[in-house]
């Protein structure tokens, strides 16, 4: 429990450190580290019921897409400027550091799980962001569809 | 004649504007047709990808104009100057201004850029708050923030003397390697694996990658791929870095 609750304080940090860096206007510092928060907490729920590291990323990072969308809307900003923080803490660092690690003491059982790990992240963070993006486009056209007629 | 060939060119700097502030390939293109539009122009041609911008507008009376922008500048994220260029595309496509006004609020928008603070802060907010996400301790934390802010002062100080990124990365995360190794042994309580952790998570192009997946996803493959093996390329130039200091320094084994 401590951890998670570590972890997600370091998350919404990390995600504002970035959020700065990428000089997200001041009145939408908050609401865009928020993101990568909420988006860590649902990877964090995931795993402790038992989704697997792949559909908790894939859940969190379409989380992120959505919440970028829904937060665009509301405050009339472009939707990257919440998306960028949102889905950062997915990034998986620490996998690829021990891949580098595996690789400079030539311990290749863990560079090669470690690799493993990491392509399974990215490719679950991109199919969770695709996934949403699909629905979100679907909704739309529906939606102007009914509007036109 | 010539306010169209101007007011073209002024979209111009406006697309190379939204590219480089970390605009979406697709938005782009689809706000400057709408802002040609706007201005008169009967059918908009956008052609954008990360290296080079192309805009043909055609006129009710027939007249076609093209002009072509080669994009020589790597695209960075800056959303403060996003959001202000967004704001400024909306109001000009409900009412649209003067070319010499367009290209003048486009001046202001560059103007408010530079704020040599916030990059020291977010690099060690990032750093340090991603150090301890991934397990290290709190001293961790603060020697990965002070570190995030030697490489953001890099970056910003030392990147120009350097041809390309791969280059720069590679020379980059071998000296951040190192001087994490130094600290590690001055002070034991560090953990040189934690402090790395950070420091990879502010080099690494992960929001690189994750936007050229999503440029291809949405349908800008070229765009989409260009930004991928560059990414890719810095990762494992910044992966030779590390590996080069892990190896130099014996740390963290």
């Amino acid at each position: 429990m401590m951890v998670h609750a570590v972890q997600l304080l370091t998350a919404f940090i990390g995600s504002l450190g970035f959020a700065i860096l990428f000089h997200v206007p001041k009145k939408h510092l908050f609401s865009a580290s928020l993101g990568g928060f909420f988006s860590w907490g649902i990877y964090l729920a995931g795993v402790d019921v038992g989704l697997g590291i792949f559909l908790s990323c894939l859940f969190a990072s379409a989380f992120s897409a959505l919440y970028a969308e829904i937060l665009a809307r509301v405050k009339r900003a472009p939707a990257v400027l919440f998306f960028i923080p949102a889905v950062i803490p997915l990034v998986p660092g620490s996998n690829l550091y021990y891949t580098m690690l595996g690789i400079g003491t030539e311990d290749w059982v863990s560079a090669k799980a470690n690799a493993v790990l990491t392509l399974q992240y990215a490719l679950s963070i991109a199919l969770g962001i695709s996934a949403m993006w699909a629905v979100l486009s679907i909704a739309r056209s529906i939606r102007e569809k009914r509007n036109a007629s | 004649m010539n306010d169209r060939k101007k007011l073209l060119h002024t979209l111009l700097d406006m697309a190379e504007r939204m590219l480089l502030s970390g605009a979406e390939i697709y938005r782009v293109e689809d706000t400057i047709a709408r802002m040609g539009t706007a201005s008169g122009a009967s059918d908009m041609n956008v052609f954008v990808i990360i290296s080079s911008i192309v805009i043909t507008m055609t006129f009710p009376d027939g007249e076609t104009i093209t002009e072509t922008r080669r994009v020589t500048k790597a695209a960075s994220n800056d959303f403060t100057v996003l959001e202000q260029l967004n704001h400024l595309s909306r109001q000009y496509c409900m009412e649209p201004f003067s070319w010499q006004e367009l290209e003048q609020r486009l001046a202001e928008t560059a103007e408010t850029h530079e704020h040599p603070l916030s990059l020291y802060a977010g690099s060690a907010l990032a750093s340090g708050g991603f150090a301890v996400f991934f397990g290290g301790s709190v001293w961790d934390g603060l020697a990965a923030g002070v570190l995030g802010v030697l490489i953001g002062l890099v970056q910003k100080k030392v990147r120009g003397f350097f041809p390309n990124t791969v280059s720069f990365n590679l020379a980059c995360a071998f000296a951040a390697g190192c001087l994490t190794g130094l600290l590690t042994m001055l002070f034991p309580v560090l953990h040189f694996g934690m402090i790395m952790i950070g420091d990879i998570m502010l080099l690494i192009p992960g929001v690189a990658i994750t936007v050229s997946v999503r440029d291809m996803l949405v349908g800008d493959t070229i765009s989409g791929s260009l930004r991928l093996i560059e990414s890719i390329l810095c990762a494992v130039s910044l992966a030779y870095g590390f590996i080069l200091a892990i190896m130099a320094t014996g740390a963290g084994a």
